[in-house]
């Protein structure tokens, strides 16, 4: 054992004795934890309740298993074992303690009724005072961690539309100018001022949907080199970015108008001008 | 005519598609300027933070942080010891234990409670009332003092949550002797500390003498003082805030440092690419203008100069905007943010760094000069005679 291990006190149960007599115990330990140490399957460890190692005990290595992955510990080595709660009070139990009377920090409880978390927290709170009882989802900090993380990107999403709405707007100034003498033609040959627009509305309409769905292929190809890049730099099974149907539509319900609207909007600035004008004749 | 000021004439022919460019440049650079801001800024803040308690090494009993490891034993009489060390100006001992105030038949309200041994100095700020003088009085944070209606004089019922072996300590009531700024408070957390003796009684675990960390004022040379202090106590670890600060820009919110360097790499492509196409088309809509310009003597470097200065002058006053723009949206962005549960109030995402700026600086310049490239090369290679032709039979 190269170094002494932080145990995350993770449990997985209550019951039965673990272990038969003269075997030692078995832990699961974490993929990371496996990598970094070079530990292996049906290896026997030592593992100690303190830095120094003392009061340290053989532990058998049952399995690697892949951490639960957690934002909220992004960028730290997950060095975590797993073993039965017996083992686990008798390997940290302190001198003075009798045996049956350690503590545990915190107990699941699955209920019949999920719904009826609050009702029951509430109801524990209330018989049981120095016990505090909360539904899972409001236990779960990091859940608000995640809304929070939404809202800055929704807000870095709107500055890029926006400065892309800007750029959008001059490029098809631009471009509409440069047709200023083709639509001054048009104008000139009898076609009325509607039916040009509605020719460059379907256009925009056209351009901005092939460009949406373009954008739309781009970050499906993007996806995964993005995720890959970020389960390799943390070395972690967290997806990063995951483009759903929702947000697809999204990106385009918001690309189309707005590419459609810039050409519009550009075009009717030019058409409203006298078609000789546009014409140069 | 000075290809500068050519340049801005250029521009200000066409005030449309200049604003509408400057606008742009300003919007992708204030967004730039944020990110950059971002890849710091918690390391920034932090470290401020730190510096501001006025303590500059932590000792723990083990690499764990405080409250989620052993404790360190026999505190106060470590936290003496270290105080008496020749590199040390002054140490405490700190216990934290979570607690429960109880209203007047209202909701119980959740808070943080740190008992503290040693001195002289204290790590909060009294900001109304006075400082604890002995056991049984405790400074209250404006959460709780607010939350509560509470100040200075009044009494409180706690009822603490002390070590999880020990068996639930009855509620006892303490005197409130003033309101304080604690450096680490999030928003709306209640915070109230006192003396160590003051814990230990309510948990009824007195005379161990406990505590979670014990913070540590060096006299100036930091590493000295942290070296004392390990000499003193091997058993113990004492990290300075260097390191700590280390250890955070390694672990702690490195997320939001590569999302900065991400979202950086792409608006920067993305303010290249558009001033670009910009100017290019620009340029090519010029080409006739420019030929004629070319046949009346100005030579083939000034029309180059002019669609560099035209493009500079695009991403310097866009660059000078986002500026502004960019503080703005970062007090948006760090509002957001800090939304977080569970961050120190006083925890930013985003500082003002002048490195920072000197690279936005610097990328604005490189994206000026790169954007400028394409268009140069046309105007440069513009056959005149050809261009003038066809200028007149189209």
């Amino acid at each position: 054992m190269p170094s002494v291990l932080s145990i995350v006190l993770l449990a997985l149960a209550v019951t039965a004795p673990s272990t038969q007599d003269g075997e030692a115990p078995p832990i699961l330990v974490t993929r990371q934890l496996a990598a970094s140490e070079g530990l292996e399957q049906g290896q026997i460890i030592r593992l100690a309740p303190d830095s120094r190692g003392e009061g340290g005990r053989p532990f058998r290595i049952a399995g690697v298993y892949e951490p639960v992955p957690d934002p909220a510990r992004l960028g730290t080595l997950p060095r975590e074992v797993r073993l039965h709660l017996p083992d686990l009070l008798a390997l940290t139990r302190l001198p003075d303690v009798p045996a049956g009377t350690e503590y545990v920090e915190a107990i699941n409880i699955a209920l019949v009724d999920p719904a009826e978390a609050r009702n029951f927290a509430r109801d524990l709170n209330a018989r049981m005072p120095g016990v505090s009882a909360r539904p899972a989802a409001e236990a779960a900090g990091s859940g608000a961690t995640f809304q929070v993380l939404r809202r800055f990107h929704l807000a870095i999403a709107l500055v890029t539309i926006i400065a892309s709405t800007v750029f959008l707007l001059a490029l098809t100034i631009m471009l509409v100018d440069e047709r200023r003498e083709t639509v001054g033609l048009l104008r000139l040959i009898g076609l009325p001022v509607r039916r040009i627009l509605v020719q460059i509305f379907l256009e925009g309409l056209l351009i901005a949907t092939a460009g949406g769905l373009i954008g739309l292929l781009l970050a499906s190809a993007s996806e995964s080199l993005i995720n890959a890049f970020f389960q390799w730099r943390y070395d972690t099974a967290l997806v990063f970015v995951r483009i759903t149907p929702y947000v697809a539509a999204a990106c385009l319900a918001v690309a189309v108008p707005l590419g459609t609207i810039a050409t519009v909007t550009a075009s009717w600035v030019l058409l409203r001008r006298n078609a000789l004008r546009l014409a140069r004749r | 005519m000075k290809a500068l000021g050519f340049a801005w004439r250029s521009l200000v022919r066409q005030p449309a598609r200049a604003a509408l460019g400057i606008l742009g440049v300003a919007a992708v650079g204030a967004l730039l300027f944020d990110m950059l801001l971002l890849s710091e800024g918690l390391v920034t803040s932090m470290r401020d933070l730190l510096d501001r308690t006025g303590y500059d090494i932590r000792v723990t009993a083990t690499e764990a942080l405080p409250g989620r490891g052993p404790r360190v034993t026999g505190a106060s009489g470590t936290a003496d010891a270290l105080g008496a060390l020749p590199h040390v100006r002054s140490a405490i001992a700190i216990r934290l234990a979570d607690a429960r105030l109880e209203g007047d038949g209202g909701v119980p309200l959740q808070v943080g409670f740190q008992g503290v041994a040693g001195g002289p100095g204290r790590p909060w700020t009294v900001l109304r009332g006075r400082d604890v003088q002995r056991p049984g009085e405790v400074v209250i944070n404006e959460g709780i003092a607010g939350q509560r209606g509470l100040g200075p004089g009044d009494r409180m019922i706690f009822r603490p949550a002390c070590d999880a072996e020990s068996d639930a300590p009855p509620a006892v009531t303490l005197e409130i002797a003033g309101v304080a700024e604690f450096p680490f408070e999030a928003v709306n957390e209640g915070i109230a500390a006192g003396m160590l003796e003051t814990i230990d009684t309510a948990c009824g675990t007195g005379g161990r003498d406990e505590a979670d960390l014990i913070l540590v004022a060096s006299t100036g040379d930091t590493d000295a003082a942290a070296a004392a202090a390990a000499a003193l106590r091997p058993d113990l670890h004492a990290v300075t805030n260097s390191e700590v600060i280390e250890r955070f820009s390694e672990s702690g919110f490195t997320y939001f440092r590569q999302i900065s360097a991400v979202l950086s790499a792409v608006t920067i492509t993305f303010a290249l690419l558009l001033i670009t196409v910009l100017l290019t088309v620009s340029v090519n809509q010029r080409l006739g203008e420019i030929a004629a310009l070319r046949a009346l003597g100005l030579s083939q470097q000034r029309v180059v100069a002019n669609v560099f200065c035209e493009s500079a002058l695009i991403v310097g006053a866009g660059g000078l905007l986002s500026l502004p723009l960019g503080i703005l949206l970062a007090v948006w962005l760090d509002r957001i943010l800090k939304s977080m549960p569970g961050l120190p109030a006083e925890m930013h995402f985003f500082v003002f760094q002048a490195d920072a700026l000197v690279l936005q600086v610097a990328l604005l310049a490189t994206t000026a000069v790169l954007a400028a490239l394409y268009p140069m090369r046309i105007v440069a290679r513009l056959p005149i005679a050809e261009t003038l032709r066809n200028e007149v039979v189209s």
